[in-house]
């Protein structure tokens, strides 16, 4: 029998029509190809593409059940059935992701197909991080945490009267030159006129510091102590609650961006509370003292620090870890349960803290897709 | 009517958002309700009261809808109260012998109490959510936890886009074989093109949308200087109002374009067609859109229309008939660019005849109907066999769907005791003449 066919050649390209469906042909057989038939084999294949060619391996088939004749018919009736398709609009069209047209011919209302939710992206966005780089990151809280245990040391030491105003002045002094220089260093813009700028505004804000010095020294004698205490601390760990620890809230010149309400909130608790432990200060120029220095630390430290940290990473890491060293030697010599909470508490921020983000991070899943709000590619100036 | 095999439902739609309120939804179910009607169903809409308006009232060819006198709370919202409105929800039910119950929108609370309430009572609900959530933010969450406590339970779910059907499935947890899509429709008969369309060497491009973020104002602050300044006779027209409108005046201001751009603050919907009729290209710059029915109307009106790619929107009309834009302002100038291009080849009345063929109401209302069929399909369950589907809506989440469904089982339980159902009077149907207004419109010259 299989002699008698060799003008069929082993594969025959019947038609390449724009679709392509690889077949084994014996699969309809049993269905002794009926058109029906044949149509639902090729629909079951027509998922592959837009783009498909009918190839028959005749070697596969079952000969034996099929004379020349029956061969022949075969071959007509596929090439019938693909011409029709290709000429006329087929009996079942492919489904489409459109919303227009009513309901589409041959499908339900509730079709879904592989291109269900195919724009669908998960974790696009989702950053990882390692452990080493979150620690780093999270000396600068460390830092900060620990300028405002030094400045909680020095109210303590001067309520206890332990630095005397004169001290406390030159702390200032020395404080308000060093933190000057840095940012010049750091800034690079040394500019005359900037410089004055800065004079200036740091007399003038000195003066009537001093002016004010016999209000704040007053301001909250009809307050008892305990309350002044209780209020103070509150407000300091509402300060470092809301503290903005990737800027500083207060900005260089120059800079456009407002800080946000909940730093703006952090700065006015801090500054509360330092008048708060001025006024329990025995004389004016006590008061004068430590209101210049927690001010120049509340408002002024961020900057500085911020400013190195932009300067130099590694300088940064110095300062702070010389930072951190200094204020637990301090509390060590000021009170031994303080200095244990402290270290804890540094322990606590940079390693237990990114060791728990790094490991909450494989639960983060984040789901984007054509149903999201679109994001604006400019900024809304109002 | 050539209806008769099929079976007639008795159909409550229930959402906070209804007319004398406009918008998309409102739009939505009146017409819907309005075509099934006319198959042959009885539809029945509860609402809110709106204003003084409160009780019940009857609308074009007999729907009837119920102002239940629950003030709104926010953003014509009720407040919710979980159990406040059972008693009148299954007073409604039980009186207009309603088999479907059929609830609108997904922030509508009314509409998610009164599925809640008719599930406990044994009644099929199909649940329509227009809308699409992210799901970053808190607002979200919160959203879409309610609509997985709401959707666990409901029988058969439509979306109006792909898109939306996507989302609502990401945000439910439903499987996608119960979610079918059925779009929205616009009524081709209201918005028909200009007889004569308005001609010479100006082009009209108009925005009609309220003047909000979400649809994208501060693109178009972007976009319309510089489509102005490369197309000397492009002229705009701005219909809406809201927040961002001052934005917009702004801009107009800025680059002296008052002659140019022209805002009409807010328009009636009435007022729609006029305003789209006298321009050639709808603009529509929103930046999420779960359909979009105000490009229906603007391609009904035979004009051509750019948009951003964002949600439903490329499902919306075919390729031919819409010019997409990635929410960019650079490509949507491009955009807009090549729709004027594309303008001379474009004739209104062709256009408008396209819309009649791919929406019709009439279909939207025969692919509902198919909806309702399946729900009423849905094999009955009792109380124990749903809480397990609530359990697993989440650790906590789930324990507390669990004992909201038996306290409203409970409740129901008791009102059953306390005003039965025989106590109930059940309302007579009437049906108003076929055609009647039609009828009464031949008439009445005679006379």
């Amino acid at each position: 029998m299989l002699n008698a066919e060799q003008d069929i050649p082993d594969e025959v390209p019947l038609i390449s029509k724009p679709f392509t469906v690889y077949t084994a042909l014996e699969l309809l057989l049993p269905t002794k190809l009926n058109i029906p038939g044949l149509w639902n084999f090729f629909l079951l294949n027509d998922v592959v593409g837009d783009n498909f060619s009918i190839r028959l391996s005749l070697t596969v088939f079952p000969y034996n059940s099929f004379d020349t004749a029956g061969r022949t018919e075969i071959i007509e009736l596929i090439a019938m059935d693909l011409s029709l398709a290709n000429n006329s609009s087929s009996p079942r069209p492919r489904w489409r992701k459109v919303a227009y047209g009513g309901m589409q011919p041959g499908y339900d209302d509730n079709h879904t197909d592989e291109s269900f939710l195919e724009g669908m992206v998960m974790n696009a966005s989702v950053v990882k991080r390692d452990m080493l780089k979150v620690m780093l990151d999270s000396v600068s809280i460390s830092e900060y945490l620990c300028i405002v245990a030094l400045v909680v040391l020095v109210w303590t030491c001067t309520l206890t009267t332990t630095i005397d105003e004169n001290s406390l002045l030159f702390i200032d002094v020395s404080l308000l030159v060093s933190g000057f220089l840095i940012l010049l260093f750091t800034q690079e813009m040394l500019s005359l006129s900037l410089l004055l700028h800065y004079v200036l505004n740091i007399s003038f804000f000195i003066t009537v510091l001093y002016v004010l010095a016999p209000i704040y020294q007053t301001l909250t004698r009809s307050i008892s102590s305990d309350s002044i205490w209780a209020v103070a601390a509150s407000l300091l760990v509402l300060h470092l609650f809301l503290h903005d620890y990737s800027e500083s809230t207060v900005k260089a010149p120059g800079v456009l961006k407002n800080p946000a309400l909940t730093s703006c909130i952090s700065v006015n608790a801090s500054v509360v509370a330092s008048v708060f432990i001025a006024s329990r200060l025995p004389s004016r120029l006590h008061v004068f003292g430590i209101m210049l220095f927690s001010l120049q630390v509340f408002l002024f430290a961020p900057l500085v620090t911020y400013c190195i940290k932009k300067y130099s990473f590694r300088m940064h890491l110095c300062f702070s870890i010389s930072l951190m060293a200094m204020t637990l030697s301090f509390v060590y010599m000021l009170h031994r349960l303080l200095f244990v909470v402290l270290l804890s508490l540094l322990v606590f921020v940079n390693v237990v803290c990114p060791y728990w983000l790094i490991r909450i991070q494989e639960y983060k899943f984040e789901i984007n897709g054509p149903w999201d709000e679109a994001k604006l590619c400019f900024d809304i100036t109002d | 009517m050539i209806m008769g095999d099929h079976q007639k439902h008795r159909i409550l739609m229930v959402s906070d958002f209804f007319y004398p309120n406009f918008g998309g939804v409102e739009n939505h179910i009146y017409y819907l309700s309005q075509c099934l009607l006319k198959l042959g169903h009885k539809v029945v809409v509860a609402t809110h009261a709106y204003g003084n308006r409160s009780g019940v009232r009857y609308m074009t060819g007999g729907l009837k809808v119920y102002y239940v006198p629950w003030r709104p709370f926010v953003m014509q919202n009720t407040l919710p109260t979980f159990y406040g409105l059972l008693p009148i929800i299954r007073t409604i039910l039980i009186r207009e012998r309603i088999t479907v119950l059929h609830g609108h929108q997904a922030f509508s609370t009314f509409c998610h109490e009164a599925l809640m309430h008719a599930r406990t009572m044994g009644y099929k609900v199909v649940f329509t959510d227009h809308s699409l959530y992210g799901f970053a933010d808190v607002g979200s969450i919160h959203m879409n936890k309610v609509l997985q406590f709401t959707l666990a339970d409901v029988s058969q779910a439509i979306c109006v886009s792909h898109t939306s059907k996507e989302n609502t499935v990401l945000r439910s947890g439903l499987p996608p074989e119960k979610v079918f899509v059925v779009p929205n429709a616009v009524d081709t008969a209201i918005f028909k093109p200009a007889v004569n369309r308005p001609s010479g060497p100006e082009i009209v491009i108009v925005v009609i949308s309220r003047l909000v973020y979400r649809k994208g104002v501060d693109l178009l602050v972007e976009v319309i200087p510089e489509v102005c300044r490369l197309h000397p006779n492009v002229r705009f027209i701005i219909g809406g109002d809201g927040p961002k409108r001052v934005r917009l005046e702004e801009m107009r201001e800025k680059h002296s374009l008052q002659d140019r751009v022209e805002m009409l603050g807010s328009v009636q919907h009435v007022q729609v067609r006029s305003v789209l009729i006298s321009g050639h290209i709808f603009l529509n710059s929103s930046l999420t859109e779960a359909f979009c029915i105000a490009i229906l109307e603007a391609a009904s009106c035979g004009l051509l229309t750019v948009s951003t790619r964002v949600g439903g929107v490329p499902e919306v009309l075919p390729d031919e008939m819409v010019v997409l834009a990635e929410p960019d302002p650079g490509d949507m100038v491009h955009a807009i660019q090549k729709a004027i291009s594309m303008l001379p080849k474009i004739d209104p009345q062709v256009m408008h005849n396209r819309m009649r063929e791919l929406y019709n109401w009439h279909d939207v209302a025969k692919r509902t109907e198919i909806v309702y069929d399946r729900a009423l399909k849905c094999s009955n369950q009792n109380l124990l066999e749903r809480l397990s589907r609530y359990l697993f809506c989440g650790a906590w989440a789930g324990k507390l769907f669990c004992l909201v469904m038996i306290v409203g089982f409970l409740l129901w339980q008791l009102l059953e005791l306390w005003q039965p159902v025989d106590d109930i009077e059940e309302v007579p149907d009437f049906s108003l003449p076929h055609n009647c207004d039609e009828d009464m419109l031949e008439e009445n010259p005679v006379k």
